[in-house]
């Protein structure tokens, strides 16, 4: 099998696959869309984070019981909407609404108090509504523009097809990161949109990878236009390759994780790291099994 | 290649990237103007807001710059009285109104000076001044409102040093100011919050009682006065000002500028623009230390990982690869570091994040190249042949394929914000670096050790007979 899969001589008819491929995408593509109905219609929230809502987090490590949790969670000062806490580690993490900086001051010291943890030992957070708004907003004018001028790219190189087939692909990997962090309740920071761009990126890499492949085996088979030959070459050839990248990419992030969960580091670093894994299995998955069921659609009219 | 960008790196080899706030602890506050807002007045804010911190002392390399259209975002790393220091920068002013004790009107140098005749040189009298004055210029170094200073004001259009009491009242007992042309004159109308009414008539009282000099108020704003406008001579020393307002008299020569430009201090204090702290966020500097050394640790492993994994597949060519991914890394390492230097670029997390994707990036590079050369290997080439026809169809593959990421990162790096560009920077500058390294080392380095032997198993873990029988 490794050695067949090695020299690219794995006989999986790829254009035959393109059906069941297409069964898997549409059932894919149903799930997505009745978690998304599910958010939007109010039965499911999102997490997110405090730069997304405005309030205030206090993160702090130190010793504590349920007890002091719920006081915390009861207090008069502020309203604490949520806690998280760390299985190896004893940080605690209290997120307060937005209020005034007085109140917030007043949290912090009663914090400081209660935990018998010095203020500046205290990681403290503040954000209003309006900067992840911002952050959002400029992100999604920079997606736009971005996507507008990949498919132009991609047309000029390849065909206009082909852009589309890729956009189709990228849209499947942004949905398949939204569901993963709908569904396991993962808390969404400007990090995760940062890594969500990253995915963009990797999921255009390596699907360009692969035309560009798909142009060379064109080359060799003296043929202007797809068949299912080539296309069968192409994708048995090119499988390695994919295996290959996303472990080379995926080693370090994976180290990211575990070396996180083990030093007991909570935060930013693990909200790039999970994002950005989803993202490129998800985007090596794609390059295959959402590009080919469309690719044979192309072959199939021709 | 590797010899010179191992140059690079020892030439460079004592300076170290500058970190970010999330990496060394500190303070990162975001302020946002009302949107429309006059860039230029945000150009003066942040201005000010520099020269406030700088005053400060305790801010190792604060960082104050715009972002987006009416963002500023300051950064103040390893500071130790955060409350202070956002207040410092955050509100619209450190304004306070002092009475003044004595001025360089009345002396013709500064009150703080003791100017003693030199029995043996006549030309050149001995000047002393008291602590924590400056003896050249005769002004305080570190004001403090709270105690006697020797500040001065340029408002004139000639240099006055005034010696001022501790501060009475500051700009928060001010509730508006209007710049106003009744009659035949500009005039600064001054309006004082409820409960300050009370305290600013005692302190006209009090000056009313005294003449000269001493009659004036100082008006200060970041230890500098900004106008010493003198109690009228009709207000009764038993009275003071009452109903909470006053007028502050301005002439008419300037078609009412000046009598603006008080009045906008007055109402905002330092900043021409009031800004809302859209986010906060405070890092210690242990957070930061561990975050830092999980990145790094996590890179070297991941670095590790992949590095046993390339060898065990391509041999030969993974030696190379490794070879280039570190030569690559020190590169990387080298242009962050006279980034930070040269361009005050700092190292975030979004930045090593950027850092540990670009690795997966650049090993790609050679992966890419490898599977090429075992396809022309495959068609029955020769080693030498296969190896040239590779490096230069991968080229052409990895310049699409980076073109892609390339764009992305510039597209992010105009049109984003934040933390988002620190990370569109890293990974452009990566993609950049693997176009060069793959045009002028892989495409150097493989040919060259294909050289070596046409032995198949040096290369893959696989028989030549395997290989070549398909």
């Amino acid at each position: 099998m490794f050695k067949k899969l090695f020299l690219g001589t794995t006989e999986i008819n790829f254009y035959k696959l393109g059906n069941t491929f297409l069964k898997v995408f549409i059932v894919e593509m149903t799930i997505f869309i009745a978690v998304i109905g599910l958010s939007l219609s109010g039965y499911r929230d999102l997490n997110l984070s405090v730069d997304f809502t405005g309030g205030t987090t206090y993160q702090l490590s130190t010793d504590y019981s349920s007890d002091d949790i719920s006081d915390v969670m009861n207090n008069t000062i502020l309203k604490v909407s949520r806690y998280q806490t760390f299985e190896n580690s004893n940080s605690i993490i209290f997120r307060a609404v937005e209020s005034t900086q007085d109140k917030e001051t007043e949290l912090l010291n009663y914090l400081s108090y209660k935990f018998d943890v010095p203020t500046e030992n205290i990681e403290f957070q503040r954000v209003g509504p309006t900067f992840g708004a911002e952050i959002t907003s400029k992100g999604l004018r920079a997606l736009f523009i971005f996507l507008a001028i990949i498919v132009a790219l991609i047309s000029f190189r390849y065909e206009l097809k082909f852009a589309i087939i890729a956009l189709v692909a990228l849209f499947h990997d942004l949905l398949l990161s939204y569901t993963v962090y709908e569904l396991l309740g993962l808390e969404i920071t400007p990090s995760t949109i940062i890594a969500l761009l990253t995915i963009l990126g990797y999921s255009l890499y390596d699907t360009v990878i692969l035309f560009d492949k798909l142009k060379d085996s064109q080359k060799i088979y003296k043929r202007n236009n797809l068949n299912s030959d080539i296309l069968n070459k192409t994708f048995n050839e090119v499988l390695m390759r994919s295996i290959n990248t996303s472990l080379t990419s995926a080693f370090p992030i994976i180290s990211i994780l575990f070396l996180g969960n083990y030093l007991g580091i909570d935060g930013s670093l693990s909200d790039f790291a999970v994002p950005l894994l989803i993202g490129i299995l998800s985007g090596t998955y794609s390059s295959i099994f959402v590009t080919v069921p469309f690719l044979s659609k192309i072959i199939k009219t021709n | 290649m590797i010899s010179l960008s191992l140059f690079i790196y020892v030439f460079i080899n004592d300076i170290s990237p500058k970190l970010g706030l999330d990496l060394q602890g500190g303070i990162s506050l975001i302020l946002t103007a009302e949107e429309g807002t006059d860039s230029e007045l945000i150009e003066q804010a942040v201005n000010i807001m520099r020269s406030r911190i700088s005053a400060f002392g305790d801010v190792q390399e604060p960082e104050i710059s715009i972002s987006g259209e009416n963002s500023v975002l300051v950064q103040l790393p390893g500071i130790t009285d955060q409350e202070k220091a956002i207040e410092a920068v955050g509100t619209t002013g450190l304004l306070t109104f002092r009475p003044v004790l004595n001025s360089s009107l009345s002396l013709g140098y500064s009150p703080a000076l003791t100017i003693v005749e030199n029995p043996d040189d006549p030309e050149n009298p001995i000047i002393s001044a008291p602590n924590g004055v400056d003896s050249l210029t005769g002004l305080t170094i570190n004001d403090d409102p709270t105690k006697v200073s020797y500040l001065l004001s340029l408002s004139g259009g000639y240099p006055v040093i005034y010696e001022l009491g501790p501060a009475v009242l500051t700009g928060n007992d001010i509730s508006d100011a209007l710049a106003v042309y009744p009659q035949n004159e500009w005039i600064v109308q001054l309006v004082l919050k409820d409960n300050s009414a009370n305290k600013f008539t005692e302190l006209t009282k009090q000056l009313a009682s005294l003449t000269g000099e001493q009659r004036k108020l100082a008006i200060v704003l970041d230890s500098q006065v900004i106008s010493a406008p003198g109690i009228a001579l009709d207000v009764n020393p038993n009275i003071g000002i009452t109903g909470g307002t006053a007028a502050i008299s301005m002439g008419n020569a300037d078609q009412g500028e000046s009598a603006n430009n008080l009045a906008v201090v007055l109402r905002y204090g330092a900043l021409p623009v009031s800004f809302e702290r859209s986010s906060i966020q405070k890092v210690s500097a242990t957070l930061g230390e561990n975050t830092l050394r999980l990145g790094l640790e996590a890179g070297l492993i991941g670095l590790i990982f992949v590095s046993l994994f390339l060898i065990f597949y391509y041999r030969i060519n993974g030696f190379i690869a490794i070879l280039g991914l570190s030569s690559f890394g020190m590169l990387f390492y080298s242009a962050i570091s006279l980034l930070g230097k040269y361009q005050g670029y700092t190292l975030t997390l979004a930045g090593i994040a950027g850092i540990i994707v670009s690795i997966g990036l650049a090993a790609d590079s050679y992966i890419v190249t490898f599977e090429k050369f075992k396809d022309e290997l495959k068609i029955g080439r020769s080693f030498q042949y296969a190896s040239e026809k590779a490096v230069t169809e991968a080229w052409k593959t990895i310049l699409t394929a980076d073109f892609v990421s390339l764009t992305a990162s510039v597209i992010l790096y105009v049109l984003a914000i934040g933390p988002i560009r620190g990370f569109a920077l890293t990974l452009g500058l990566a993609t950049i670096f693997d176009l060069i390294f793959t045009r002028f080392f892989t495409k150097n380095a493989v040919p060259l050790f294909a050289k070596v032997s046409d032995n198949t198993r040096l290369f893959f873990p696989i028989k030549k007979e395997v290989l070549s029988n398909v």
